[in-house]
C-alpha cells in the first residue's frame, strides 16, 4: 500500500482494495464506499447514538458581533455601551442583551477563540458552512448535506435538509451547497415562506389521482430497471417514492399546529416562527435545519442594530432550548449559532464595527456538546485570540464529534478519499461530552 | 532532468511505442470494436446485443444533437432498409445545426468557470464559431489558452482564461484538467501521495506558464517578465520554471525578474490598451505560446491526445477508458491501453478533428449495445459490454420534454433542415426549464427536489401537460380509440411503439378512468415523462 492520501494514518481503505472490490462487485459497489469505512470503524453504540441527533443552525448573515453577544469588553476603549452580565455558570459573563441565556448558560458551550483569518462575506460564509475552502476542483458539501448523508435515510418522509433564508441581504453568499455529494444531498431551500415549494399538490389534480399516476410511473419505471443497474437511476426512483412522504410533512412547517401558548412562547417575529418549524422539524427527524437571520452586517450604528437583534436572538435562543428541554430532546438536538464572521473591536467613523475574522465567537448547545463549557480567550481588547485558537475545521471535526460522527470518515471522490475534515484537524476533546 | 519526469517518460513511452497497436488505416470503428471485444474475448465475457433500432436512434439523437426524435424521425430509421441507413442518420445528425448547438452546450459546460466576472466577450460566442467550423482541437486549445482578441474569428476566446485569472492556482489545475486530464491540484502542498508522476516542481512549474497573465481591463493580458518562486513542503524557497507534465523544462529567454526601466516600460504599455479598450499586444516570449508549443510536440503531445479521446469516449459511452477523467496518470492505468493509444495517434494525426473522432466512436458496436445486461449479473462499466445508462443534461432533459409533448402532428412530414428550423423554435421555449434541473457529473444522483417539481409544480403542468390546441394531449383527446391514444403517447414520450404489456396496463388505467379521460390520458403522460426510461439515454 502506498502511503495515504496527505499522509492521514486514518484511511481505512488502499486504493488497491479500493479497486479490487470496485471491479467484483460492479458499479453497485460505487454507490455508498463509505461503507467500507463503517466496517472499518464499527462501533454500533455510536451509530446509534449518532441516528438520533440533529442539528439546528441559526445563521446570523452578515456577522454578529462577539462583542455584543458572547465575549462583551466592557470598560475598555472599543468595548461599546453595553455592560456585561453574570450567566449561570460561575465566572462566565456574556452581554446584558443575553439576559435570557444568560439564565441558560448551563446547556451552552461558548467558544470565544474562533480565528478563521477571513473577513469576505462570500468565502467567509462558503468556509463556515463547509468547515474548509474548497480546492480548485472541489467543491466541499457543508455541514447541512453531510449530515443528510450521515443521518438521512433513503426511504424516509421527512426531508434530509431544510434551509430558510427568507431575507434577501447576503442570500447568495451563504447558499445551502451539497458539493461533491450532489443534488440529492442538496438542501430544501425556502426563501419565500415558511412552506417549501411544490410540497403541496396543485388544485388541479384529485388526490387519488395524484398517488395513482405515481404508482404508474413506478411500475413503468420497474419494468425499465428490469435487467439495469445504475446509482443514479436508484436516485431517481427514491426520490419518487419519497414524494408522498414529503407531500404528509407539510403540516410540519405549518406553525398553526402548535398551540397558542407555545407559539406566543416562541414570539411573532419571522425568525421566531421558522424556529419553531426547527424544532417540529428535527422532532419529526429531518437531521439539519438552518435558519438564516439577515442583516448583521453593522459597519454603521452597530449597538443600535445589536440592540435591535440580540434581543431577538436571545429570546428565541432561550424559547428553543427550553422546548427542546421540555421535550427532552435537549440531549440529541444540537443548536449552533454561526456567522461568516465576527466583527471588529475598533469603532468606525460611523459607529459601525467591520468585518473580522481573526478573534470571534460561537455557541453550541446540547446535542452531545458539553454544557457550560466556554472555552478559548481573546486579548482584553479583543483584538487577538489568546488562547484555545480554534478555526473552521476544528470548530466541524468537534461538531462531527459530538454528534457520534467520525471527524476524519471518508467520501470517495471517483478513487480519492476526501475525509470529512482535513487530514491532522482533530476535535476540542474538552467539549464533547 | 528529475527523476519522475524520467519514469513518466518511460511509462507513456513503452506504451505509445506503437509496434503493438493496430495499423492507422483502419476506421476508427472498426479498431474500436477490435480492441473491446479482444478484451471481452480474453476475459470470457459475453457482451449484451446490440440495441433495437428505436433505441439507438434515441441515444444517437440525444448524444448527437441535443434532442430525443419524432415520432417520424423514429419512424422513418424504423421502417428502412437501407443497410447504410445507420451511417446516413449519423451523417445526417452531425451536419444539421443541432449538432454544432449541442457540441457547443457540452464543451461549454466543461469549460465555463462556476464563478466568473464579466468580461468583454464570450466564450459561448466563441464555441460557436470554433466548433461551428469544425476547428481542429488543437487550434482551439492554441485559441483559448493564447488568445488573439483582435482577430475577429477568436472573439470571446479570452475568456476562458480570463475569468480564472483572479485565481492562479485554480487557472492552473482546470487547464490542465481540461486538455490534459490531469489534476495537478493534489500536487499543490505536498507532492503527490499517490502518484510518482506529480510533484509538487510540476504545479508550481505548470503554473509558471501562467503566472504573468493578467486581466487588463476586461482583456487577457502578459506580462514580460517576473518569475515564479515557491517554497515546498520539504526544502527551501526556489524558482519555478515553466515546466510540462511530461517533464520537460523550458528554458525562457525573459525568464528573470524586471527592472526598475521594464517596470515604468510595461505599465505604460498595459495602461494604453486598457485605455485604447484593446487587448495589450504580447510579450516578446509568451510562457503561454511555449505551453501551446510543448504540449503538441512529440513526445509530450500524449497528453493532450489521450484526453480529448477519453473524454469524448467518457462521453458518449457514459464511462472512460480512464476513470475519473482527471486521474489520467501511471498509477491510473486505461481498461483498453492500446485503444487509447490507438484513438490518440489517429486523432492528432487526422489534425484533432474531434467531429471525425465523434462519428467513429459512435458508429462502434460498442457505442451500440443494448443498456441491458446479458445475464444476471451487470459487467463491470469498464467491458463496455453494456451500454450505460445517462441521464440527461438539463439541456437535453428540457428539449426532450418539450419535443416530447407537443403534437407530433405538428412536425407532420418535414424533415431535415425544415425540421430543423421548427425545434430551433422550440429551443428557446425551453432553455429557461432546463435551469430546473441539475447537471450530473461523475456518480450522479437525483434529488427529492427534482421529484417535487414534477410531481407538484404549476410550471411543468402549464409547460408539458396541457391538452390545447397543439399539444400531444390536445391530439390525443380526437382519438376515439384507446389502444392508439396508447400508442401515440408512448411513441412521442418514450419513442418507441408500446409494448403489448403496455397497451394492457394503460388500457385498464383508462378504463377505470372513463368519466374523465382527458385526466386519465394527463396522468399517463406524467407517469410517462417521470420515468426512469424517459430520464435517460439508455
Amino acid at each position: 500500500m502506498r502511503d495515504n492520501y496527505c499522509g492521514s494514518s486514518d484511511h481505512g481503505v488502499t486504493r488497491r482494495g479500493f479497486l479490487g472490490t470496485a471491479a467484483t462487485a460492479g458499479a453497485a459497489a460505487f454507490a455508498d464506499m463509505t461503507q467500507i469505512d463503517q466496517l472499518a470503524h464499527a462501533d454500533v453504540a455510536k451509530e446509534l447514538r449518532k441516528d438520533q441527533k440533529r442539528v439546528i443552525m441559526l445563521w446570523l448573515a452578515g456577522g454578529a458581533s462577539q462583542m455584543e453577544t458572547f465575549d462583551p469588553k466592557p470598560g475598555v476603549a472599543t468595548g461599546g455601551p453595553f455592560r456585561s452580565i453574570q450567566t449561570d455558570v460561575p465566572g462566565v459573563r456574556i452581554s446584558e442583551l443575553m439576559p435570557k441565556m444568560a439564565q441558560r448558560l448551563k446547556h451552552t458551550c461558548i467558544i470565544r477563540s474562533l480565528n478563521t483569518k477571513n473577513g469576505d462575506h462570500g468565502s467567509g460564509a462558503k468556509i463556515m458552512m463547509r468547515g474548509r475552502k474548497d480546492e480548485a476542483n472541489l467543491k466541499y458539501p457543508d455541514l447541512g448535506a453531510v449530515l443528510a448523508k450521515e443521518m438521512g435515510r433513503a426511504d424516509s418522509k421527512v426531508p434530509d435538509y431544510v434551509s430558510f433564508y427568507t431575507q434577501t441581504e447576503g442570500r447568495t453568499f451563504a447558499p445551502g451547497e451539497s458539493g461533491f455529494l450532489g443534488s440529492r444531498y442538496a438542501p430544501m431551500e425556502l426563501t419565500k415562506n415558511n412552506m417549501p415549494e411544490n410540497i403541496a399538490k396543485l388544485d388541479g389534480i384529485t388526490e387519488i389521482d395524484h398517488q395513482q399516476r405515481a404508482d404508474l410511473r413506478d411500475l413503468l419505471s420497474k419494468k425499465f430497471a428490469d435487467g439495469r443497474s445504475s446509482t443514479t437511476m436508484g436516485s431517481h426512483n427514491e426520490a419518487y417514492q419519497r414524494v408522498r412522504g414529503l407531500m404528509a410533512s407539510e403540516k410540519l412547517f405549518d406553525i398553526n399546529q402548535e398551540s397558542a401558548a407555545t407559539r406566543a412562547k416562541y414570539g411573532p417575529t419571522q425568525f421566531a416562527e421558522q424556529c419553531l418549524v426547527a424544532r417540529r422539524l428535527v422532532e419529526a427527524g429531518v437531521p439539519f435545519v438552518r435558519v438564516g437571520r439577515a442583516w448583521w452586517d453593522s459597519h454603521g450604528q452597530n449597538f443600535e442594530t445589536h440592540q435591535e437583534m440580540v434581543p431577538e436572538l436571545d429570546h428565541v435562543m432561550a424559547t428553543l432550548i427550553d422546548d427542546l428541554k421540555d421535550r427532552g430532546l435537549l440531549d440529541d438536538v444540537m443548536i449552533i449559532t454561526l456567522s461568516e464572521f465576527g466583527r471588529t473591536p475598533s469603532i468606525n467613523s460611523s459607529l459601525g464595527r467591520d468585518h473580522f475574522g481573526n478573534a470571534w465567537s460561537t455557541s453550541i448547545t446540547g446535542g452531545g456538546i458539553k454544557g457550560g463549557a466556554c472555552y478559548g480567550q481573546t486579548d482584553p481588547t479583543g483584538n487577538t485570540v489568546k488562547e484555545g485558537e480554534i478555526d473552521a475545521g476544528r470548530l466541524f471535526a468537534t461538531v462531527y464529534k459530538a454528534l457520534g460522527i467520525n471527524p476524519h470518515k471518508n467520501y470517495y471522490v471517483g478513487s480519492r478519499p476526501i475525509p470529512l475534515v482535513n487530514p491532522g484537524v482533530e476535535e476540542v476533546k474538552e467539549l464533547v461530552s | 532532468m528529475r527523476m519522475p519526469g524520467l519514469l513518466l517518460m518511460f511509462f507513456f513511452a513503452v506504451r505509445a511505442s506503437g509496434a503493438e497497436i493496430l495499423p492507422a488505416d483502419r476506421p476508427i470503428e472498426k479498431a474500436v470494436d477490435h480492441y473491446v471485444n479482444a478484451l471481452l474475448k480474453q476475459d470470457k465475457i459475453k457482451p449484451s446485443p446490440l440495441t433495437d433500432d428505436a433505441t439507438l436512434v434515441r441515444r444517437l439523437t440525444l448524444d448527437l444533437v441535443g434532442r430525443i426524435p419524432t415520432a417520424g424521425e423514429t419512424e422513418a430509421y424504423c421502417s428502412s432498409t437501407d443497410p447504410k441507413k445507420r451511417f446516413q442518420l449519423v451523417d445526417r445528425l452531425m451536419e444539421s445545426p443541432g449538432f454544432i448547438r449541442h457540441q457547443v452546450a457540452m464543451f461549454d459546460a466543461m469549460m465555463v468557470p462556476s464563478t466568473s466576472t464579466k468580461g468583454t466577450g464570450n466564450l459561448r460566442e466563441y464555441l460557436s464559431k470554433a466548433l461551428g467550423e469544425n476547428r481542429p482541437w488543437s487550434q482551439i486549445f492554441k485559441e483559448l489558452v493564447t488568445p488573439d482578441e483582435n482577430d475577429a474569428n477568436q472573439k470571446g476566446s479570452g475568456e476562458f482564461l480570463r475569468s480564472r485569472v483572479v485565481d492562479l492556482d485554480r487557472l492552473t489545475n482546470e487547464v490542465s484538467v481540461a486538455f490534459f486530464g490531469v489534476n495537478v491540484s493534489c500536487a499543490q502542498c505536498h507532492d503527490h501521495p499517490l502518484v510518482n508522476d506529480w510533484k509538487q516542481d510540476h504545479f508550481f512549474g505548470m503554473k509558471a506558464f501562467f503566472s504573468r497573465t493578467i486581466d487588463n481591463g476586461g482583456f487577457l493580458a502578459e506580462k514580460e517578465f517576473g518569475q515564479l518562486k515557491f517554497t515546498p513542503n520539504k526544502g527551501t524557497e526556489k524558482l519555478a520554471k515553466p515546466l510540462f507534465l511530461s517533464g520537460k523544462e523550458i528554458t525562457l529567454a525573459n525568464f528573470r525578474e524586471p527592472t526598475g526601466d521594464d517596470t515604468k516600460k510595461e505599465k505604460e504599455r498595459l495602461e494604453k490598451a486598457k485605455a485604447d479598450k484593446k487587448p495589450a499586444a504580447p510579450p516578446s516570449v509568451s510562457a503561454r505560446a511555449k505551453l501551446v508549443e510543448v504540449a503538441l510536440q512529440e513526445p509530450n503531445g500524449g497528453f493532450f491526445s489521450r484526453a480529448i479521446v477519453n473524454r469524448l469516449w467518457h462521453r458518449f459511452t457514459g464511462h472512460g477508458l480512464v476513470n475519473p477523467l482527471d486521474q489520467m496518470h501511471s498509477e491510473n492505468p486505461p481498461s483498453h491501453p492500446e485503444l487509447l493509444e490507438w484513438l490518440a495517434r489517429d486523432t492528432a494525426s487526422h489534425n484533432y478533428d474531434v467531429k471525425r473522432l465523434i462519428r467513429g466512436i459512435v458508429l462502434s458496436d460498442a457505442y451500440a449495445r443494448s443498456s441491458k445486461a446479458p445475464g444476471d449479473t451487470p459487467i463491470p462499466a469498464q467491458y463496455f459490454a453494456t451500454a450505460r445508462l445517462k441521464p440527461l443534461t438539463p439541456y437535453q432533459m428540457a428539449t426532450a420534454l418539450k419535443i416530447a409533448t407537443v403534437d407530433p402532428a405538428s412536425f407532420g412530414k418535414v424533415s431535415g433542415t425544415e425540421l430543423d428550423a421548427k425545434l430551433e423554435g422550440l429551443d428557446a421555449a425551453v432553455r429557461g426549464f432546463a435551469a430546473n434541473i441539475a447537471m450530473p457529473g461523475d456518480d450522479f444522483q437525483i434529488g427529492v427536489n427534482e421529484a417535487l417539481l414534477f410531481s407538484n409544480s404549476s410550471k411543468v403542468f402549464s409547460e408539458f401537460l396541457l391538452d390545447g390546441p397543439g399539444t400531444l394531449l390536445g391530439r390525443a383527446k380526437e382519438s376515439t380509440d384507446a389502444v392508439q391514444a396508447i400508442d401515440l403517447l408512448v411513441r412521442s414520450t418514450l419513442c418507441r411503439p408500446a409494448t403489448p404489456e403496455e397497451k394492457q396496463l394503460l388500457g385498464q388505467y383508462l378504463t377505470k378512468r372513463s368519466d374523465r379521460p382527458a385526466e386519465a390520458c394527463r396522468q399517463i403522460v406524467w407517469a410517462l415523462i417521470t420515468s426512469s426510461e424517459f430520464r435517460f439515454n439508455h
